[in-house]
């Protein structure tokens, strides 16, 4: 019997218009919509790229060419360097080729930019980061000449301390993983295809309910017991919603290429164990109350959006926002929790906060499931 | 004496204030085909519900099979089958995948099942319609196919509520023929209906209900003899002076005549040759009339002289 039924909830999910619109192509047209929107915007406003810069020098400077070898060198490079004459280095900065000329005078250095229009920006930022070495690079060369005329026995001291200076500005990285903070969008857009799978809770709840269809009244008539096709539906659906969330989050990492770092089969467990929740949740709601299906309908779909809304799918900085004025509902929002699961799993090394958001979600889905059974597990009704 | 199958005692259903079923009694026995006639809101579908176990009701008894129904009584419900009002199928599901599937709510055992789905589509002869999506039947096949998902498992007892609402002619006659030979084949059938047509054509023992109460139950001939009225003839004229009318009052046999909207109704009981001496009457009076109809009397006039209304007006 069990496995009866499970065969026909697999057949009717498959066949719904409903999922394939909503659990399938959905995320895929909204994901690639973000796609298009966010492209190079992380890119430009986050990653960092060498400045380039052209050098006029006036005379040889052995020491200033080793530092910009050095500087200019490597994935990290701070500069991408062009010596040149001083007409064709104006030309280029004009032509906005470089953000700034160094003109090297014997141990001096001196800068010119062009003013960068409006207010801060990319640009702005560059013309900060070659100002930053002129003064750094002149302020070390001073010190380097004072110590040279007055005390040349601890010049090895100077330089050695000065490399400390060097080595305190190093990056060092909180974590390995995909700073883009574009990507909590497409987290928020799988716990949106999770929670969307309510749909599917929600219609297991009503087609068990003599008073709620008529499906469910020839169902309470027959001799089957309405435990074993609620278990077998709920497994039917949990799987069903597994699998659109597995196409979901393939097509992001694999088509779409969203970097999900290095821990691309939690992301699928995470978003597995959401759908479960989604499903729980959908279960919950078409259990509570006389409505039709397609109220309750409306009102999971629209609880699943609110969440997703305060969760930041459609404004990225709501759920800081949340987080300042009512911190508790990020705590309780199934959406932010499934999006903050795969958020910890990609920003921190360890599992423990992901861990923590697994186990809200379980709980959620063990408390949506319990209200959903508690509701529907009447046999007779006061009215039809 | 065949086997009572259906038993109920005393039942009282109460919606706050609103008496729905108003201790009802009701007995049916094996192979009956038993009609529950009543117009709407009379507490037909609240008895089929109550039978079902699928309303709580506040006081009275039912069993089936010699057993008290209730929600855990699987073995009566297994015995059961039941064509409900509205259509009860899954949209995603073909017509033989939705047979199967309720099929199989009875009948664990594939081979038997698959045997009795193949009679079933058969039965309600949808076999060119196997793979066909609910949506894409016709309302009549649609109603055929309801009846295949409540009666594929061979059940006892069949309960069919209204299940003929909205459909053509040509379909009702199909599943009526249909409820007829389910009955030849040994099942019981408990029929709900407000179309006296249906009830009186294939109904073996009749319970009219009316505001929750069993006004009346018998055969259709037991119910036709319990009321005064056994011919009604209508006679259409334009029209017919006070006197006339007074003189058909008067003929022998004849307790009531009525003249409206040229029409005119005398109503008769008992004798021979009402109609003759009607329109000897009319001829005698040199009035020129048009058709002339000669009734027995229906359920809607047992009905009528019962309750003082029609079972029309709820239609």
């Amino acid at each position: 019997m069990f496995l009866h039924n499970l065969k026909y909830e697999f057949l009717q999910n498959i066949r719904a218009k409903s999922l394939i619109l909503w659990l399938i192509l959905f995320p895929i047209i909204l994901g690639t919509f973000f796609k298009i929107a966010f492209s190079g915007i992380y890119e430009s406003t986050t990653v960092f790229s060498a400045v380039p810069i052209a050098v006029v020098e006036d005379g040889d400077n052995s020491v200033f060419r080793e530092v910009m070898t050095t500087l200019s060198e490597g994935d990290d490079a701070l500069f991408e360097t062009e010596y040149t004459n001083e007409d064709a280095a104006m030309e280029m900065l004009e032509a906005k080729k470089i953000s700034g000329i160094l003109y090297v005078a014997g141990e001096k250095l001196s800068i010119t930019v062009t003013p960068a229009e409006g207010g801060p920006s990319a640009e702005s930022i560059r013309q900060t980061i070659i100002k930053s070495f002129g003064e750094q690079y002149n302020a070390h060369c001073n010190i380097i000449a004072d110590t040279v005329a007055n005390s040349p026995e601890k010049i090895s001291d100077v330089v050695s301390a000065l490399s400390e200076d060097i080595k305190c500005n190093e990056n060092i990285p909180l974590t390995n993983g995909n700073h883009d903070n574009m990507l909590s969008y497409y987290y928020n857009l799988i716990a949106m295809v999770a929670l969307l799978g309510s749909d599917l809770g929600l219609n297991i709840a009503v087609s068990s309910q003599g008073n709620l269809s008529a499906i469910g009244a020839r169902k309470c008539c027959s001799p089957t017991k309405k435990l074993v096709t609620i278990i077998s539906s709920m497994v039917g659906c949990i799987t069903v919603q597994t699998v659109c969330i597995i196409i979901a989050v393939s097509f992001l990492a694999f088509v779409l290429k969203v970097d999900f770092g290095s821990k691309l089969h939690m992301v699928y467990l995470a978003g597995s164990i959401g759908g479960m929740l989604g499903v729980s949740f959908g279960f919950a709601i078409g259990s509570i109350g006389r409505l039709g299906v397609n109220a309750k309908s409306a009102i999971a779909t629209a609880f699943s959006l609110i969440c997703c809304f305060f969760s930041g799918l459609m404004a990225g900085n709501m759920k800081a926002i949340v987080s300042t004025y009512a911190p508790w509902f990020n705590e309780i929002n199934p959406a932010a929790v499934i999006s903050d699961s795969l958020y910890c799993l990609n920003f921190y090394d360890d599992y423990e906060r992901f861990t923590q958001k697994i186990v809200t979600m379980l709980i959620m889905t063990v408390v949506f499931t319990i209200i959903g059974f508690f509701l529907t597990r009447r046999r007779k009704y006061a009215s039809l | 004496m065949a086997e009572t199958i259906v038993k109920i005692e005393n039942l009282v259903k109460r919606y706050k204030d609103l008496i729905a079923l108003d201790h009802l009694n009701l007995e049916i026995k094996q192979g009956e085909v038993f009609g529950l006639l009543g117009p709407n809101g009379s507490g037909k579908s609240t008895t089929i519900n109550c039978l079902l176990s699928l309303l709580t009701f506040d006081k009275g008894s039912i069993e089936i099979f010699g057993k008290k129904m209730a929600p855990d009584n699987y073995e009566a419900k297994r015995n059961i089958g039941i064509i409900m009002q509205n259509v009860a199928v899954f949209d995603e599901l073909t017509v033989i995948e939705n047979i199967d599937y309720f099929c199989g709510l009875y009948i664990k055992d594939k081979s038997e099942r698959k045997k009795c789905v193949q009679d079933a589509i058969e039965f309600t002869e949808l076999q060119d319609f196997i793979h066909f999506y609910p949506k894409k039947l016709s309302g009549g096949l649609l109603r055929r196919l309801n009846i295949a998902c409540g009666i594929a498992h061979k059940p006892k007892l069949i309960i069919l509520d209204e299940p003929t609402v909205a459909v053509d002619p040509q379909s009702r006659n199909k599943i009526l023929e249909g409820i007829q030979k389910l009955n030849e084949e040994g099942a019981t059938i408990i029929y709900t209906s407000h179309y006296m047509e249906e009830v009186e054509q294939i109904c073996t023992r009749i319970a009219i209900m009316d505001k929750g109460k069993k006004i009346a139950e018998g055969t259709k001939d037991e119910l036709k003899k319990m009321i005064k009225n056994t011919e009604t003839v209508s006679v259409e004229i334009s029209e017919i002076p006070d006197d006339i009318l007074e003189k058909l009052s008067t003929l022998p046999h004849v307790y009531s005549t009525d003249f409206n909207n040229g029409k005119l109704e005398v109503k008769c009981s008992g004798g021979k040759h009402n109609l003759i001496r009607i329109l000897n009457v009319l001829q005698e009076s040199d009035l020129h009339f048009g058709r002339v109809f000669s009734e027995l009397p229906t359920l809607n006039d047992v009905f009528l002289e019962i309750t003082g209304k029609a079972l029309r007006d709820s239609d």
